[in-house]
């Protein structure tokens, strides 16, 4: 494509009473680039101007001076044209007003020895513009060859089927694959169910069997019992999936990474790329490599994992003092509503009829006052149910619920209400301490209840209100041919639960086309999991219809970018296949690594990662954002008496550059020495930038990104915390430029900072300002 | 470890609470809005909140002999302020009927005055006890059940001419004691009851009750109870004070003005009916006056009062009041009237109501009369702040 470049500066929003625009225009007129200012740019006369010029001045790149990119995005959106958005009314004007950083007089401008801090701030970002959009491509979209629109769901329980039944409903083909020898998981085991509709007052009867009978009666949908997943290789659109009998071993049985301490030798070294690769073999004797796609393999578009849970099982003596496994008539929930389910409640002891029930929400030891592990609201709900039936068998029954917590979530409220009205249901808040024979039957133990310090209770049966366990939790269960593994890394950190980044990104999980629902991602209800299930099923359509396309999926819909290598600096060092957040990229048995861009979610941590600099995109790339930084006017002694310290920040554009944005809205103010880039995710920050910017005088650099560690709220999850350790490293690089250690730090951002971001910017500043200007001003 | 509370509840106690009104006691979540709200409740132990979760888990022991609940008024600020429309004022009510039956023994004596069915054996039975007494009485030659009766010695309609007083008197002393012994034993136990509750719930440090300093307190909180002090406390239900007191002095003046005329009687041998500026007369009209006004401004209330709870017990009382008062005074118009059918008729209606009234205590709301003011004087003497 050849560039045509216009620049145009917007003089509304107060752009051009507070800055001098003629001296602006100078900027690109000086590269011999035409400028053109007008006064309401993003007003119809002003895209008309820009709509002009691209139909009869073949204008195809512009740099587009006036607000933040983050609005008007649309107005300023020009098919087959490169935009840059040059932030002046956000990043200058509003953050740095007038009152607070004075333009120069008449007086002040003749003498040379004057500078305007404002004014050299707009300047530097339409330098910075134009050098970007020198430097960037039109994207082209990444086609996959074959493309299958099918969708694999995995489980056959509630969720699943809801999954199934949905995304049929929108037209796709759908599998289910479900390792029981029927469908119905553990919906088909209850007695009744939780109220799913207005007035959410009464328990109902399980809708499992009508969800059997609907997705046997749909065409679209086909159903595989007792299979389960041996491997899930290729990438979203065209997934090659072996399946088979559960418990089979087949030669496509996913292979597993080795574990760390088999990848070092004797004496801790880690082990060189060929005995390693040995050693994996042997690891993985008979099992083909991830690579290798099974030729009898089906084809899916994308799946969704409704794999569900299974009951907790307590570990020996775990929960001793409230006498399970020690008493036959102290239950777990789960065996009380298959107990419930065959007809009246009987005791397991004796077969004789449990007409008082205890029902124990928290384990209750020590001053610890949660609940049972892999517990949430279900878990209240359940023993509200449960208690419901003691009273429906006997009219005399008598059910006790003792509680740390009673969660009644939404308007299941109205369910705990109808539930409290029966005469023979009883709820404290409590801790039950013990449980013991009494004669023919239990005696309860619990303290601090509302009836009193320490209180008993008989009755003929407990019930214990254990969790819902994730099969997550043991199992990889989607057995992703990857060469990352087979499931989702730190999986830890969720207890288990498939789950990537829960409150912003539901059903998402660390891997691009793989969909959580239901229990899997955390103790839900038949309500909560069949509400789940349709946000899933539109997240694997989400997944096709953008994949087809050559488009990201999520966070970045709709982004035609994604990485392309230069294979042939390639040195096989893979740290951008291990450090993908998403596990995108594969490897041979050399180390090369082989890119899969529909797992792909262009966060550009393999940019940031790569030494040699081969990684880039379209219109993100080391040298684009390189070439920004050197469009930066660094002054030295030689311009001024006391020059200005120029400090770069580089921005994460999902919190940070926002907060910035919502700061300049307030009029907070900033130093106006910083010149900040808006980066995709600090894991894209290659530490080629910092070290050009100190190498051509700039005094400082600092990062702005989101929080990392166990409770990271990093869209791309590992971003930021790769770039903290990377530039813990750097301290290396600045020694060899004889430069302080604090020249370069990385601050945490969140969204709602923005009072808080100018403060951290000065603070920076300020601190920069006392280690003196960098050394190699001025060469 | 403090000893262990064995709890067991006892459904039936919750059925039988919600039959007396107070059917919304499940709703309670123990948020304690009402303890916070209600004007009269002390510090330390505040009542209603540990009522209510006794009462949804059927605590029949925690709650029955339990002196709180008779310290409450009823004003219906913690049911107005409720916020899951538990309505603690009214299962409070619900509890002290429960209550007053438990401490009267005698429950088929009691369920004549709680089912509306039972109205017309209710009202049958003075009707028997006059006619078959005043018939046997007669049949010893004293008339004093005339139904053709004469005027009396000043040429007056007289009621004891047709209803003799000695005929009445024969009827009501035994009544009388028979209600006095049927508290006295309730009393007996009511007092023991929540001295053991208040030790328990630790709301006493008193170990024993000393007669002598009950009864000091007794008389300390006469003057609360006389200027209902603690009722106009009450926000929501202010309008009732005045209702209630005049009921109250209505009755007070009349038993005045009734011991009066025994004394007159029975020591001086002056009969009555006595001169209307007679200053006994005036008092006995001013408070058969305050009754009926009393009583009819009860009964508008509840009836303006959709959100309280008024169940047939409300309603027995309150019509048994007005139709006390009501008979009383046109008895008198229209013994002044010389209306001598109408007005021995309505005399006879009125000691029927009276009859009703006496037998009924014990076991009606008017009890409240006795557990109450023995509830408020074992407070005091118990020193709960």
């Amino acid at each position: 494509m050849d560039k045509k470049y216009g620049v145009y500066i917007c003089t509304g929003c107060g752009i051009g009473d507070a800055l001098d625009i003629k001296s602006l225009c100078d900027v690109p007129e000086e590269e011999g680039l035409s400028c053109q200012t007008h006064p309401f740019l993003c007003g119809a006369e002003g895209v008309a101007l820009l709509k002009k010029d691209i139909a009869e001045k073949g204008t195809n790149t512009l740099v587009i001076a006036a607000c933040s990119r983050r609005v008007n995005y649309d107005v300023f959106r020009f098919d087959g044209c490169i935009v840059d958005r040059v932030n002046l009314r956000e990043g200058v004007i509003w953050s740095h007003p007038r009152a607070e950083f004075p333009a120069l007089t008449a007086e002040q401008k003749a003498d040379e020895g004057n500078f305007d801090r404002v004014q050299m701030m707009a300047e530097d970002y339409i330098r910075m513009g134009m050098a970007r959009v020198e430097k960037v491509k039109l994207p082209e979209p990444y086609k996959l060859e074959n493309f299958s629109r099918k969708i694999l769901v995995l489980g056959g329980g509630m969720t699943g089927m809801t999954a199934a039944l949905d995304a049929a409903k929108a037209g796709y083909e759908v599998t289910i694959v479900e390792k029981q020898a029927q469908l119905g998981g553990h919906a088909a085991t209850w007695r009744q169910q939780l109220p799913v509709s207005a007035p959410y007052e009464t328990l109902i009867p399980p809708m499992v069997a009508a969800k059997i009978a609907a997705v046997q009666a749909d065409g679209k949908i086909t159903v595989k019992l007792e299979t389960e997943v041996a491997r899930i290789a290729g990438e979203p659109g065209n997934f090659t999936v072996t399946l088979k009998k559960p418990g089979e071993k087949i030669e496509f049985d996913v292979p597993f990474p080795l574990p760390p301490e088999m990848r070092v030798d004797e004496s801790g070294k880690e082990l060189d790329v060929e005995s390693l690769h040995a050693k994996y073999l042997e690891y993985n004797e008979g099992r083909k490599d991830i690579l290798q796609l099974d030729p009898g393999g089906e084809k899916f578009g994308a799946v969704i994992l409704a794999a569900g849970w299974r009951p907790y099982q307590p570990k020996e003596g775990e929960f001793d003092h409230l006498g399970l496994g020690q008493v036959p008539d102290v239950v777990t929930n789960d065996e009380f509503e298959k107990i419930a389910a065959k007809g009246k409640i009987l005791r397991p002891s004796d077969g004789r009829e449990a007409k008082s029930v205890v029902f124990v929400q928290s384990p209750g030891s020590g001053e610890d006052d949660s609940d049972f592990a892999y517990t949430g609201a279900v878990t209240s709900m359940v023993a509200l149910k449960q208690a419901k039936y003691v009273c429906d068998d006997y009219a005399d029954g008598k059910a006790y619920i003792i509680y740390q917590h009673m969660r009644t979530p939404g308007l299941l409220e109205n369910f705990y209400k109808s539930i409290q009205q029966t005469p023979g249901i009883f709820m404290t808040k409590g801790k039950v301490t013990r449980v013991s024979k009494n004669g023919g039957g239990l005696a309860i133990e619990a303290s601090d209840t509302l009836l009193g310090k320490n209180i008993q209770v008989k009755a003929d049966m407990v019930v214990l209100a254990t969790g819902m366990v994730p099969v997550t939790v043991d199992n990889p269960v989607v057995n992703l041919a990857y060469r990352q593994g087979p499931g989702f890394r730190d999986n830890a950190l969720f207890d288990g639960y498939a789950d990537s980044n829960f409150i912003c990104f539901p059903y998402e999980t660390q891997r691009t086309g793989i969909y959580a629902a239901g229990a899997i991602r955390r103790a839900l209800t038949v309500e909560e999991s069949m509400e789940d299930a349709t946000g899933a099923a539109l997240k694997a359509i989400q997944c096709l219809e953008s994949a087809n396309r050559g488009v990201s999926v999520h966070p970045r819909s709709g982004d035609m970018t994604f990485p392309d290598f230069f294979f042939q600096r390639c040195t096989q060092c893979k740290r951008c296949t291990e450090e993908c957040p998403f596990g995108a990229l594969d490897d041979d048995e050399k180390g090369t690594p082989k890119p899969n861009p529909t797992r792909c979610r262009r966060c550009g941590t393999c940019m940031g990662a790569c030494p040699e600099r081969i990684i880039g995109f379209a219109d993100y790339n080391i040298d684009s954002i390189g070439s920004m930084v050197k469009s930066i006017k660094v002054p030295s002694s030689d311009d001024y008496d006391e020059p200005p310290f120029r400090i770069l920040g580089l921005v994460c554009e999902n919190d940070a550059y926002p907060a910035l944005d919502i700061a300049g809205l307030n009029k907070l103010s900033y130093s106006a020495d910083v010149r900040l880039i808006p980066v995709r995710c600090l894991g894209s920050v290659n530490v080629i930038w910092i070290k050009d910017a100190l190498s051509q005088g700039m005094d400082g650099v600092f990062l702005l990104g989101c929080k990392h560690g166990d409770d990271y709220q990093c869209h791309f999850v590992k971003g930021s915390e790769l770039s903290s350790i990377r530039m813990k490293k750097i301290g290396e690089a600045l020694a060899s430029l004889a430069l302080e250690n604090e020249r370069v730090a990385q601050f945490e951002v969140a969204i709602d900072d923005y009072d808080k971001v100018p403060k951290i910017i000065n603070d920076f500043v300020e601190m920069v300002e006392g280690l003196g200007p960098n050394p190699f001003k001025g060469f | 470890m403090a000893d262990k509370y064995l709890v067991e509840p006892d459904v039936n106690f919750i059925k039988e609470i919600g039959e007396y009104g107070g059917d919304s006691l499940k709703k309670c979540f123990q948020c304690a809005t009402c303890s916070v709200a209600c004007p009269i409740s002390p510090d330390n132990k505040p009542f209603p909140r540990k009522e209510m979760i006794a009462a949804s888990w059927g605590l029949k022991d925690k709650l029955v002999g339990n002196g709180d609940i008779w310290l409450c008024h009823n004003c219906g600020d913690c049911s107005t302020l409720c916020p899951r429309g538990a309505k603690p004022g009214d299962v409070l009510a619900a509890i002290r009927m429960y209550a007053i039956s438990h401490y009267a023994g005698l429950p088929a004596l009691g369920k004549l005055f709680s089912d509306p069915k039972k109205l017309p054996i209710v009202a049958a039975i003075p009707i028997v006890i006059f006619l078959v007494i005043g018939l046997i009485v007669d049949l010893f030659g004293t008339n004093w059940l005339d139904f053709t009766p004469a005027l009396d010695a000043h040429g007056q309609i007289a009621h004891h001419m047709f209803f003799h007083t000695w005929l009445v008197d024969m009827i009501f002393v035994p009544t009388s004691i028979f209600v006095v012994a049927v508290f006295a034993l309730g009393l007996k136990r009511f007092i023991a009851d929540i001295h053991a509750n208040a030790m328990f719930e630790g709301k006493t440090s008193k170990e024993k009750i000393d007669p002598k300093g009950f009864i000091e307190s007794l008389v300390k909180i006469l003057p609360t109870i006389l200027k209902h002090s603690k009722f106009s406390e009450c926000g929501e239900n202010a309008d009732r004070a005045t209702p209630h007191m005049m009921v109250f002095f209505g009755f007070v003046g009349l038993a005045v003005v009734t011991g009066i005329f025994f004394v007159v009687l029975y020591g001086f041998g002056i009969h009555g009916p006595y001169q209307q500026f007679n200053p006994v007369k005036i008092l006995a009209n001013i408070s058969g006056i305050a009754l009926v006004i009393g009583s009819f401004l009860m009964i508008k209330g509840r009836m303006a009062k959709q959100d309280q709870v008024s169940t047939y017990k409300d309603w027995f009382l309150v019509g048994l009041v007005l139709a006390l008062g009501l008979t009383g005074m046109l008895t008198e118009l229209t013994r002044l009237g010389g209306a001598m059918f109408l007005t021995n008729l309505l005399y006879f209606v009125h000691l029927m109501c009276v009859f009703i009234l006496f037998i009924s205590l014990p076991f009606s709301k008017l009890a409240h009369l006795v557990y109450r003011t023995t509830a408020m004087a074992y407070n005091e003497y118990a020193g709960r702040k």
